[in-house]
This record gives C-alpha cells, sequence and structure tokens, in this order.
C-alpha cells in the first residue's frame, strides 16, 4: 500500500496542530486521525512520536486462560446488546476495524482506508490473503454484504442501523442505491450524500461482527463460519463457554504477528454477583474478571490480582423523564423541578457512596474533558435550600418522586446516593429496584431512573443519541428546537476548535435545563491473576483476545 | 394399598394439570410475554417489534390453545409471519415444516424449548436435576445420620446437659437461614481474611469434579438448617419412646443403658422422624435454591430462578412438574413408609 | 470528642474481669466433664441418718463453683448494661451507648417480667411460661424486639441518626466512628458503623425492628385467619368442601415457595394486578371470622349483637377498603380522603400470607377431625348450638395450645422468608432497612467489611432463637395442663 506516502489527510494536519497545542488529548488525537484513514505510525509520527512497541515477545505459545465472564446466548452479531457475547463469537467472526484505549483506530480485516477531505467518500481496502475457515477467500464482496446488512432496518434489533444512520434510505429502510460501491476485490467504495466522520467508529463498535455469506444465527454454534482464530467448542447460556484454537485454518493474523497466543479460552459465568466472583478467585477456579467494579476492585487488588483501568466516559444518568404523565400531569415538564433536583445533588458525594470513588467528578452535561470539543461550561452551583424552594415555586413540594434504578451494585448505589440528597434537601422520594431481567422492559418510559451509558469518543455522539428530539434512546424526554438546531450545526463540523463555541452553548442548555444528572465519569477496571498479559480492560469493552497471552 | 397408591396418583396427575396450568397462565401474561421478547430480541425494542415477534411464535394465540398444544393435545401452530418465513411449533433447530411432527407436547415427551439457554428444557432439567441429586445426596449423608445422632443423645436423657446444650444447638440451627449461615461459612472459610482458608467459597467446580474441598460449604449449609429441625422431631420422639412401660421394664430388668437405647428405643423412635425427613425433601428445595445461588452450583435451583427471572415459560413449566413430583412423591412414600414401620396403622 | 472504643473506661475493669470468669468456667466444665467420664452416674442415696445426698465429693463441688461461675457471668453481663446507665456519654463506650439508648427497652423488659411473674398463677397459659427457663429466656428475646420496634416505630426514640440519611466520608465506617460536625443527630457517632452508603448501621437495625416486627406477625395472623376461617368448616363438614379446600392447599404447598414468589412479586405481574385481587380476597377472611364471631356468641340477643357487630364491621370495612385500595393499581375506587393509608409492601404481605395460609388450613382441619368427636362437641350439638357456635366457641378454643406453638414458630419462619426474599431482591425497596435487605447488601462486601452485615444477621438470628425457644416453652407447658 502507497497510501501512507501521499501527504496527511488536511483535517489531520489540523488536528496535529490541536494536539501539539494542547488542544486535543493524545487519545482524542488518535481516534480522529486513524479515523481518517492515516496509520498509526504516521499518526503519531504527525505528533512528532515514536509509535509505541507493542508487547508481544514475552508470550508464551500455547495455554489456557480461563475468564469470569456472564455467557449470553449467542444471535445476529447486529443485534448484540453485551459485550460479553463478542468475547465468544470474536473466537471466529472478526472486524474490520479495532479500537484501542490509546485512541487508535487499528485495520483488522481492512488493510486501510481513507476518507475525502469533507467526510463524503470512504474508500476501504480489504486486506489481501486472508480467507473464511472453510478455505474460501476474503473478498470485498463479503464486507459489502455485511455493510449492506448493517443498514437493514427490518431486522429485528439490529443497532448497526443507527451506527450507519448516514447512508441509510429511510423509504426503503435498506442502504441507498449506489451509496456501497465494490471497485475491485479488494477495494471498497462507500458514497455518503453527507459528511458523516463517524462511520470508522462505527465498524469498529462490538456488534459490528462480519459474518460470512449465508449466515444463520441459529446454526451458528454448530457451523462456526469466520476468519478468525479459534473455534467455539460449548456455549451453555449461563455456564460456559470455550474456545479452541482451529488447527485447521491458517489465521491471517499468524503471518502478521497478531498472537493468538492461547490453545483455549474459558468463560465461565459466576452470576452478577461480584462476591462470587471474588469466591472464585479465591478458589482459583479463574485467571480473568471481565470487569471489577466500585468497591471490589480494593478487594481483588488485596488478593493479589493485578489491576488494569482505564479512564472512559462510561458513565451513569440519572434523569427526569419530561413527557411521564403520572395522576394527569407531567410533574418533570417543568423547568423550575429540574432545576431544583440538578441543586440538590452533589455529585462528589454520588461518587464516593456510589462507585467508591474511582472515577472522575462529571457536571451534569453528557460532555467531558474526554471529548475534542468539551468547553469548560460550570455546573449548576450545589445548593440545596434554593433547591426546596425551587420546587415549592413549582408547587411540587409534596410530590412523591419515585426513583428507579436496576438491581445491581453501583447504579443502585448511585441512585440511592442521589434518593438520599433528595430527601436531605427537603424532597419526598421513594425508591423502586427493578429486577436486571425486567429493568430494561421499559427503560426509556420510566419517569424518574438511572441509566447506564458507555463511552463514545465523539462528544456529540452521545447528544444525538440520547437527547435529540423524537429520537428512540431519548430517555429523557428532552425536546428542544434550539437544541436540535445547534446540535445539527455541530455534526457539521470537524474541527474540534470550531465547534467548541456550539458546544459550550449545547452544554448551557444542558446545564440550565437540568435535563439529567451526570454525576460522574467511571474509571472502568478489569483484574487478572499475575502471569498473563494483554488483558488490559478496553475503553469500550471490546473484545481483543487475540492478544491475551501467558507471560512467558 | 394397590387403591391407595392408585388414587394417590390419580390426585397426582390432577394437581400437575392444575399446577402447571396456574404456570402456564401466570408466565403467559402480557407483561411476562413483553419481557420474554425483550430479552430473545433485543433489550431496546419498540412495541411493534415486540408484537411482531410475539406473533410470529405463537404467543398471542388463546391460552387454552397454547396450554393444549404444551400438553400435546393440540396440534402445534404452523404460523406464516409477518416476515414471510413459515414457523412451526414443532419444527426447531431448523427442520423442515412439512417433516415435522403434528402434535409436540410433554405428553409426546417433548419438554419444550428453554429461551435462556436455548437448548431442550428436557435436556436441561435433567442434567440440572442431576447435579441437584448429587448435591441432596452429600446433604442427606450428612444432615440424616448427624440429626438423628444429636436426637438421640438428646433424647435418651431428657433435662440432662447433653440434652440442653443439644436442644440448644439444635434450635440454633433452625433458626439460622442459609443465606446467613452460607454467607459467614464463605466469609469464614472460602477467603484468607480470617485466616482459615480450607474450603473453597464457590461451588462451580464441583459440578464436574466434587470434592471435600469445593463440596463441603454448599453441603454444610444446607444441611445444618434441615438438622436442626428432624434432631429436635427425633428426640420429641425419643423422649416419648424412653417413658413408655416396656422401656421402664428393661431397666427394671437390669438391661445396660446402650442395650435399651439401641435394641429397644431406637426403632421405635425412629419412626417419626423418618415422615419429617420425607417431608423434608420439598422444604430443602428452598434450601437448594438459595445455596446453589450463593455458591454458583448450577443445579434445579440454580435453573429454576434464571427461568423464573426471564421468564423462560417451558423451561419453567418443566422445573413446576418436576418439583409437584418431588413433593408429591415423597409425601406418598412418607405415607407407605409409616405403615411399613407402624404395625398399629392400616390404610384400606 | 474520640471515635468510641467497644467498651470505654468500662472494660479496663469488666473486660478482664468478664475473661477470668469465662475462663476458670470453661475451665470448670472441662474438669467437670473430665471426671464425669470415669464415675458412676449420678444417683440420689439414702444416707442412715434420713437424709438424702446427692453429689459429694469433687465433682459435688465442682458443680457447686460451676453454678457461682455461671451467676458470676450473669451479674457481670448485667454490669456491662447497667453501670453506662449512670456514667457520662462517652465514657462507656460503643456498648455502654447502646445500652443506654436502649433504655426504655430495659425498664419495659423489668416491668413486664417484674408484673408478670408477681401474678404468674392468674394468668393462665402466659403466666405458666414463667415456670419455663427457655420459655422465658425466649420470651425475653422476643418481647425486646418487640419493645425496640414500638419506641422506635411509635415515639421515635432509640434511634441516633436518620436511617436513610447518608453521611460523607463514612462509607464503610467503623464502629464507634465521629460524624462530621453539622451531621450528627442525636449523639455524635455512629455507634455501629457506617454501611456501604455511609448511613448509620445501629439506627437501620433498629429501625429495622420496625418492618420486621410489624410485618411477620401481621401477616402471620391474616394467615391464620384464613387457615380458621376455611379449615374449621373443612374439618367439621368433610366431604366434598373438604375434598376440594385440601386440594387447593395441598395445590399451593406443592409449589416451591420461591417459584411461587417469583410468579407472584415480580414488576410484571404487579402491573397485571393480580396481588391486588388477591388482596381483597385474602383480607376478606378477618372480616368475615369476626363478623361470624360475633354473631354466634350474640345471636340470641339480636339487639346487642347489632349494637357490636355493626360499629365493628363498619370500622373493618373500612380499614380492608382502605388496604386493598391504591392509587395507580386495579383497585382504585375509593375518593383520596377515603383511602386511609397505602400498604407499600402490600405486594410482599400478600404472598406471605397466601403461602402460610394453607399450612394453617391443614393444622386447623386436622384438629377440628380430632376435636369434633369429643363429648362436649356432642353436648352442644344436643343443646342445639349452631355449627358455627361449636367451631368458634367450642373446638377452637380447645385447639389453642398447637396453634399458639404454630404462632410462634410461623412468625419465626415468615421473618425468615422476608430475608429470603430480600436475598433474590424481589418486594421490598432496596432503602429499607429490614433485616433480610441488610443481611443481602452486608453480605456483598463481607470480605473487607464485616460491620455492616453482622448486626442485622444478629438481630434476626436472635428474634427467630427467640420465637423458637418461646414457642418450645409454650409446648412444654401447655403440656402440662
Amino acid at each position: 500500500m502507497t497510501k501512507h506516502d501521499q501527504s496527511p489527510h488536511p483535517i489531520a494536519l489540523q488536528y496535529a496542530r490541536d494536539a501539539k497545542a494542547g488542544k486535543l488529548s493524545r487519545r482524542e488525537f488518535m481516534a480522529r486521525t486513524t479515523a481518517l484513514g492515516v496509520s498509526v505510525t504516521a499518526a503519531y509520527g504527525l505528533l512528532g512520536l515514536a509509535a509505541p512497541a507493542r508487547a508481544g515477545a514475552h508470550m508464551q505459545q500455547g495455554g489456557t486462560v480461563r475468564m469470569q465472564m456472564e455467557v449470553r446466548a449467542v444471535k445476529d452479531p447486529r443485534a448484540f446488546d453485551w459485550p460479553q457475547i463478542t468475547y465468544v463469537t470474536a473466537g471466529w467472526l472478526e472486524y474490520l476495524v479495532e479500537y484501542n484505549n490509546d485512541g487508535t483506530f487499528l485495520p483488522m480485516l481492512l488493510e486501510s482506508w481513507d476518507v475525502n477531505d469533507n467526510a463524503t467518500v470512504y474508500v476501504l481496502n480489504v486486506r489481501q490473503g486472508v480467507t473464511w475457515n472453510d478455505g474460501t477467500p476474503f473478498t470485498a464482496q463479503d464486507v459489502a454484504r455485511n455493510i449492506a446488512g448493517w443498514c437493514d432496518t427490518t431486522v429485528e434489533g439490529n443497532s448497526m442501523a443507527a451506527r450507519f444512520s448516514a447512508i441509510i434510505d429511510t423509504e426503503t429502510g435498506q442502504a441507498l442505491d449506489g451509496a456501497i460501491e465494490v471497485i475491485d476485490d479488494h477495494t471498497i467504495q462507500l458514497n455518503l450524500p453527507a459528511p458523516d466522520i463517524t462511520l470508522i467508529a462505527g465498524m469498529s463498535d462490538y456488534p459490528a461482527a462480519i459474518t460470512p455469506a449465508g449466515f444463520n444465527p441459529d446454526t451458528m454454534l454448530e457451523n462456526p463460519l469466520g476468519t478468525g482464530p479459534y473455534l467455539p467448542e460449548t456455549v451453555e447460556v449461563g455456564i460456559k463457554a470455550t474456545l479452541v484454537r482451529n488447527e485447521n485454518h491458517d489465521w491471517w493474523g499468524y503471518a502478521a504477528g497478531k498472537g493468538a497466543y492461547l490453545d483455549r479460552i474459558e468463560y465461565i459465568d459466576y452470576g452478577t454477583d461480584p462476591s462470587a466472583w471474588v469466591a472464585a478467585a479465591a478458589a482459583d477456579e479463574v485467571d480473568i474478571i471481565y470487569e471489577t467494579v466500585g468497591d471490589f476492585v480494593e478487594i481483588f487488588n488485596s488478593i493479589g490480582f493485578e489491576e488494569s483501568s482505564v479512564a472512559s466516559s462510561s458513565t451513569i444518568c440519572i434523569r427526569p423523564n419530561q413527557r411521564a404523565e403520572i395522576d394527569g400531569m407531567r410533574p418533570y415538564a417543568d423547568k423550575r423541578v429540574r432545576q431544583a433536583i440538578a441543586m440538590a445533588v452533589d455529585s462528589a458525594v454520588c461518587l464516593e457512596l456510589g462507585y467508591a470513588g474511582r472515577g472522575e467528578v462529571a457536571r451534569n452535561q453528557h460532555v467531558g474533558p474526554m471529548h475534542p470539543a468539551w468547553a469548560d461550561v460550570p455546573a449548576m452551583p450545589h445548593d440545596p435550600a434554593r433547591a426546596l424552594e425551587l420546587l415549592q415555586e413549582a408547587g411540587m413540594a409534596d410530590f412523591e418522586m419515585d426513583l428507579i434504578s436496576i438491581d445491581d451494585d453501583w447504579r443502585k448505589n448511585t441512585t440511592d446516593a442521589v434518593a438520599a440528597q433528595l430527601r436531605d434537601a427537603g424532597f419526598n422520594v421513594k425508591r423502586t429496584v427493578i429486577p436486571g431481567a425486567t429493568f430494561w422492559n421499559d427503560w426509556t418510559e420510566y419517569p424518574f431512573s438511572s441509566t447506564d451509558w458507555n463511552h463514545r469518543p465523539i462528544d456529540t455522539q452521545t447528544l444525538g443519541l440520547a437527547y435529540r428530539s423524537g429520537e428512540a434512546w431519548n430517555e429523557s424526554g428532552f425536546s428542544n428546537a434550539e437544541f436540535d438546531a445547534l446540535l445539527a450545526e455541530a455534526n457539521a463540523i470537524p474541527d474540534a476548535d470550531s465547534r467548541r463555541v456550539v458546544m459550550q452553548r449545547l452544554q448551557e442548555i444542558m446545564t440550565d435545563e437540568g435535563v439529567t444528572l451526570q454525576p460522574y465519569w467511571r474509571t472502568i477496571y478489569r483484574h487478572a491473576k499475575p502471569g498473563f498479559v494483554g488483558w488490559d480492560m478496553n475503553i469500550a469493552y471490546l473484545p481483543h483476545i487475540y492478544k491475551i497471552g501467558i507471560a512467558a | 394399598m394397590v387403591s391407595f397408591i392408585l388414587r394417590r396418583l390419580g390426585i397426582m396427575v390432577l394437581t400437575a394439570l392444575c399446577l402447571t396450568f396456574i404456570v402456564f397462565w401466570l408466565t403467559n401474561l402480557f407483561p411476562n410475554l413483553e419481557k420474554l421478547a425483550k430479552t430473545q430480541g433485543n433489550f431496546r425494542m419498540s412495541d411493534e417489534a415486540v408484537l411482531t415477534y410475539l406473533g410470529n411464535n405463537g404467543y398471542l394465540q388463546p391460552l387454552p390453545v397454547k396450554y393444549g398444544q404444551w400438553l400435546g393435545v393440540l396440534p402445534g401452530y404452523v404460523i406464516a409471519g409477518t416476515d414471510g418465513e413459515m414457523r412451526a411449533r414443532c419444527a426447531t433447530g431448523g427442520q423442515d415444516i412439512a417433516d415435522a411432527a403434528r402434535f409436540c407436547g410433554i405428553l409426546q415427551g417433548n419438554w419444550g424449548y428453554s429461551t435462556v439457554f436455548r437448548d431442550d428444557a428436557g435436556s436441561i432439567i435433567a442434567t440440572r436435576l442431576g447435579l441437584t441429586g448429587k448435591l441432596m445426596f452429600w446433604v442427606m449423608l450428612l444432615m440424616v445420620p448427624g440429626a438423628l445422632i444429636i436426637g438421640v443423645m438428646a433424647g435418651m436423657n431428657e433435662g440432662s446437659r447433653t440434652d440442653r446444650s443439644l436442644s440448644t444447638v439444635s434450635i440454633l440451627s433452625t433458626a439460622t437461614p442459609e443465606y446467613v449461615s452460607g454467607v459467614v461459612f464463605i466469609a469464614v472459610f472460602g477467603t484468607a481474611t480470617f485466616g482459615m482458608q480450607w474450603f473453597k467459597g464457590t461451588a462451580t467446580a464441583a459440578m464436574d469434579d466434587a470434592n471435600f474441598e469445593n463440596f463441603f460449604l454448599p453441603v454444610l449449609t444446607i444441611a445444618l438448617y434441615g438438622m436442626g429441625y428432624i434432631a429436635r422431631m427425633t428426640r420429641a420422639s425419643m423422649t416419648e419412646v424412653m417413658t413408655a412401660q416396656y422401656i421402664r421394664t428393661a431397666r427394671l430388668k437390669g438391661v445396660a443403658f446402650s442395650q435399651i437405647v439401641l435394641r429397644h428405643a431406637l426403632r421405635n423412635a425412629l419412626i417419626a422422624p423418618f415422615t419429617v425427613i420425607m417431608l423434608q425433601f420439598p422444604f430443602l428445595l428452598n434450601g437448594v435454591v438459595i445455596v446453589e445461588t450463593l455458591f454458583n452450583y448450577k443445579g434445579f435451583g440454580w435453573t429454576l430462578v434464571q427461568a423464573a427471572s426471564n421468564n423462560d415459560i417451558e423451561l419453567l413449566l418443566g422445573v413446576s412438574i418436576v418439583s409437584v413430583f418431588v413433593v408429591l412423591t415423597t409425601q406418598l412414600i412418607s405415607d407407605i413408609g409409616y405403615v411399613f414401620l407402624n404395625p398399629r396403622i392400616r390404610i384400606a | 470528642m474520640d471515635p468510641l472504643t467497644w467498651t470505654g473506661g468500662l472494660g479496663a475493669f469488666l473486660n478482664p474481669a468478664l475473661a477470668i470468669t469465662a475462663a476458670l468456667g470453661g475451665i470448670v466444665l472441662v474438669v467437670q466433664t473430665g471426671l464425669r467420664m470415669g464415675s458412676a452416674a449420678v444417683t440420689l442415696q439414702s444416707n442412715p441418718d434420713g437424709t438424702l445426698q446427692g453429689r459429694g465429693g469433687v465433682l459435688g463441688a465442682l458443680d457447686t463453683a460451676l453454678i457461682y461461675l455461671v451467676w458470676a457471668l450473669v451479674a457481670l453481663l448485667l454490669a456491662y448494661i447497667v453501670v453506662p446507665l449512670v456514667m457520662p456519654y462517652g465514657s462507656a463506650g460503643i456498648l455502654g451507648e447502646i445500652t443506654r439508648r436502649l433504655l426504655p427497652v430495659w425498664i419495659a423488659l423489668v416491668a413486664t417480667f417484674a408484673l408478670s411473674i408477681r401474678f404468674k398463677r392468674r394468668l393462665g397459659l402466659y403466666g405458666k411460661l414463667f415456670d419455663s427457663t427457655v420459655g422465658m429466656i425466649g420470651f425475653a428475646l422476643v418481647m425486646f424486639w418487640v419493645y425496640v420496634a414500638a419506641f422506635v416505630g411509635v415515639f421515635d426514640m432509640i434511634v441516633t441518626h436518620d436511617y436513610l440519611r447518608q453521611v460523607s466520608g463514612l462509607k464503610n465506617a467503623l464502629p464507634g466512628v465521629m460524624v462530621p460536625d453539622g451531621t450528627q443527630g442525636v449523639i455524635p457517632h455512629y455507634l455501629l458503623g457506617g454501611d456501604n452508603l455511609a448511613r448509620d448501621i445501629f439506627s437501620r437495625v433498629m429501625a429495622g425492628s420496625v418492618f420486621v416486627i410489624a410485618i411477620a406477625p401481621l401477616a402471620t395472623i391474616f394467615a391464620f385467619m384464613v387457615g380458621i376461617t376455611l379449615g374449621l368448616p373443612a374439618g367439621y363438614y368433610g366431604g366434598k368442601f373438604d375434598t376440594a379446600l385440601s386440594f387447593a392447599a395441598n395445590l399451593i404447598l406443592a409449589f416451591p415457595v420461591i417459584l411461587l414468589f417469583y410468579l407472584l412479586v415480580t414488576p410484571e405481574i404487579v402491573q397485571t394486578g393480580i396481588p391486588s385481587y388477591m388482596a381483597a380476597f385474602l383480607f376478606a377472611f378477618p372480616l368475615i371470622f369476626i363478623g361470624v364471631l360475633i354473631n354466634t356468641r350474640y345471636y340470641t340477643q339480636p339487639a346487642k349483637r347489632n349494637a357490636i357487630i355493626l360499629p365493628v364491621l363498619g370500622i373493618l370495612g373500612w380499614l380492608y377498603l382502605s388496604a386493598i385500595n391504591a392509587s395507580g393499581t386495579v383497585i382504585d375506587f375509593l375518593p383520596a380522603w377515603a383511602d386511609l393509608f397505602d400498604i407499600s409492601v402490600l405486594v410482599v404481605f400478600v404472598s406471605v400470607v397466601f403461602v402460610n395460609a394453607p399450612t394453617v388450613f391443614r393444622i386447623v382441619r386436622g384438629l377440628t377431625l380430632d376435636l369434633r368427636t369429643r363429648d362436649y362437641v356432642a353436648a352442644a350439638q344436643t343443646r342445639g348450638e349452631g355449627a358455627w357456635y361449636i367451631m368458634l366457641w367450642e373446638i377452637l378454643p380447645n385447639a389453642r395450645g398447637p396453634l399458639i406453638v404454630d404462632f410462634c414458630l410461623r412468625i419465626g419462619y415468615t421473618t425468615i422468608l422476608l430475608g429470603t426474599l430480600g436475598f433474590f431482591g424481589l418486594g421490598l425497596s432496596s432503602e429499607s432497612p429490614d433485616w433480610g435487605t441488610t443481611i443481602n447488601e452486608g453480605r456483598k462486601l463481607l470480605l473487607i467489611y464485616i460491620h455492616p452485615a453482622l448486626p442485622p444477621a444478629m438481630a434476626l438470628l436472635s428474634l427467630v432463637l427467640g420465637l423458637n425457644l418461646l414457642a418450645d416453652g409454650l409446648r412444654e407447658e401447655s403440656l402440662k395442663d
């Protein structure tokens, strides 16, 4: 490939200037430039740095690892709703692109990609020499079929469609005619009607696993056709799943020095109660813990496990639903009530009590310093006395707020902390806890409840998903014409600095309207027994299982 | 005797029918079906998508029809889905609809399909029941002799210091629910906190390879709770026997105390505990559910919790059938055994 | 002011004294057991001078020593409770402050025991309880929690902080910790430390007793009303009625309890309103029971009967409607002013009643089957008494012994059952201070913090133990009748 010898993308050069001036974090710089098709080495080069060497020399070939993880039923990748599923399927269903903690997008089944200056034409170069594990070559046709599949909105639960809405025809619910163009056996071109810089990020997300032609979710375990180095041996939902090396398949990654060191990966389900995981670790039945939360970080450190942590923009939102009707009125449609809620709650206390202080305090704006165009907008001051006054002005002092949360560790605790602070301020609050299996039935409809949101690299992504009028995931029922207009404006400005002006206004609206409580950004953790390498927590929970190995 | 057993069997079938219908009705209420659809499709599914899913998979038929199909007295549904695909109840795993049987209910030996575990409900129940059987076997092995020894020792000399201390122990053990004792055992013996890490605080590995280290704590937790109750019954029965005339006669004759207890008292004192032990089975099921959840031992109780919390209809029905069977069979055995052990009772 | 230690200044003297006494007691017990192995069984022997002699010699001396040591131990333990009452705040440590907070409970307990023992001969079965040590210990444990619940629930005494108040900085704080300025409640310490959400554990355990003491006995009473109202006629008449009811009871009993709860308590079922209908059905039984009870008693005096029955049923009816009526559910017809209260734990309450009622039914039915052949029943029948009069005023009073014993045991069982529900996260709200929920919360972090889970576990244990001992004492004494 000679693409990287060409002059770098003009926007990438702009990013490099921003990054050097300290306006853009290293991670964000890497994310944005690699998404434009700049290679990792070149991206580091733009900053005047050498790309960090990857570990790998210290690995031992072979071995078994046992990981504590919920084993969930596999299904059509597009409908995946838990990253845990992909830790199983990633053994044989791989991705076009992978997203790393340092913010880089590394090519996997793609070899490289190019994005034109205004992000309307994507040229994807498919990796040469990749074969399916039945021996047929992997070609541009496969990629085109998968992208078309992602755009198929008629598939139940297809969440990839939201990520590829730029090339979906809303009339037919399929990809736009001519949007996906196969140039030759190893080249594909995507033609977008409007700029969108998030497509590569979308391809790296966990539901974007590449499936073979004639893929049938019902028989995907009996007939595990894919490009990856492993095969599923057993998948017992709720109990155990095992991946074993596919000895009859020449995985492309061996030649590329990617790894797949282990011969066998076992995922053992210990339920959702973290104390059971501790017991399992103490009994030496597992080597890696999928995710450790809150107080358990300390416990696992104390039993001698190694910690891997990454600060992320994963967070929790405790939002009133402005559309919710209770006894014939809409209690949270009144801005004063929402402001009162925001004033009564101290974010630092939520972080301390809800997540054992393991994160950064946030400002209820759902945009943070880790985002490129974040503007330094102050939070609403913590003022319980004023909060009660506002509530009384609104005539809602006697109204009983029912604060709902899922039944787990940190989400329940954080919501409890919010409830206690509201009560301290003189609000009338009731708490309801709903079991995990039921909670998601109506998660967007609850009048006042908490939801966790995962890391998203770009500032406008979450605002668009969760706060734009009429969006499916708009759980706060927020509908504000000015906000929508500003958001559309922000989405069309690729340059972070110019966008910041608009973001400032958006964040001010979020604060002033008291749209949601978003008290902290989580640092996410994973633990493993000493002696294992490459198991680090991924910022987006992505399944980079081929990297795991036993230290030599 | 035969007609008695036949009558009891008849009642058993009737009970199982009523019970499964109740479970069927409760699990097929619309909010439950909605939950099912969302766990099957996508948690963040729209209401229309839920209805389409339910319609396509035969969940929106009238309740008696669905129950009849599950039972196997009505032909399984064949529905042309809104997505153009034909789905039939009896055609699972990619089977051609034309080849599928017309009836496929519990009467045909088809326990249905578990939506949570994506597997045949019958085989799941068989596997899980086997694991719980293993657990119960060891529980019984620890609990029954332990309880009988404590009870007999306490009942031998009513009011003695041994009696008082053993009775206190047995009351204490009935007053300690599994979720307290199990938690304490894990904390003390399963971790290094107290320097007594003698056992494993999880029994997941015991499913394949049970040994003393990983299986003792769950067994002990269930056994302790049940032990107190049986011990107290045994003690009561023993004290009653020890005051009987023939025991006094034996003592006056100068028979050694140990001989009296072993030869004369024990057999009669064990009739009452026998029925109690049999009736204890269904009661132990509760403990099994808690302990299997606590120790992550994936047996029958764990399956029950998974099926119930995910509204896995057919698995839950299978679980109900099995538990009804266990409850009623143990009642039957307890009645029959009582008759055999006690010559004073005759059943027409 | 500093954090409190466990026993404060009191411990300087009492702790060593307690340790020495306990150690001596232990030694004596071991020596005695060892000696007894080799000696003859205890028998009374008559001496030539006409006196009876028990055990003499070393064993006898040890026996006496043991008794003195046990009394010394009891006296020392009492000192832990009594001495702090006259010491200034903070000097008697955590235990001292706890006993001081519990002062009203001690007074009430002492008064109850003094009065009961003084008048025990006039108090029937209740009075006889005070002849049995086991029964007295059980009664003391149960009444301790009843009084705690009463003082906390009615007078808001004992608790030191709001049980829902979270104080930043006290997350999982150790027992005796100082609270920051401006957040103190009645006292400036968390006596038993803070829980995972920085709430006062002592206040939560004490407040939790209100939930447990209110729900468990009340649910058991309801279950008994249902069981008695159905069990009496089933046993008395027999026949098809009996067959049908027994079948239904066995049907419910054939359900594993956990499955039943999962089917009844989940939010989806609550949404359909089934628990509300069940409440409407089950809560009607106390009304029927009391109505029939009064009617049969005063049947011969219609004027007096009407004067009693109308107001009683009127009030009960209103309570009944208030109980089953809750805004936002399927049964919501009363105007707000007429709806006295909403039961927040209605679903749990109904389910517990539903699970317990069939067992009570079976017991009552069995007792009735036995008692209906008695002579006094035949006598009443000959007198021409109505069937319900015989059941309620002849059979039921004679069945009271086993029923009272079962009642005590069943309250304990219900308490454990409520905890089980907490364990599976069903029913009660997550912030509820009831013991099952707090144990379940505390157990998650048991490996690093043992103090949040232990107090509610000990509380649950002591209450259930007390109920069991009480039942034992009652059984013994009622057998002596």
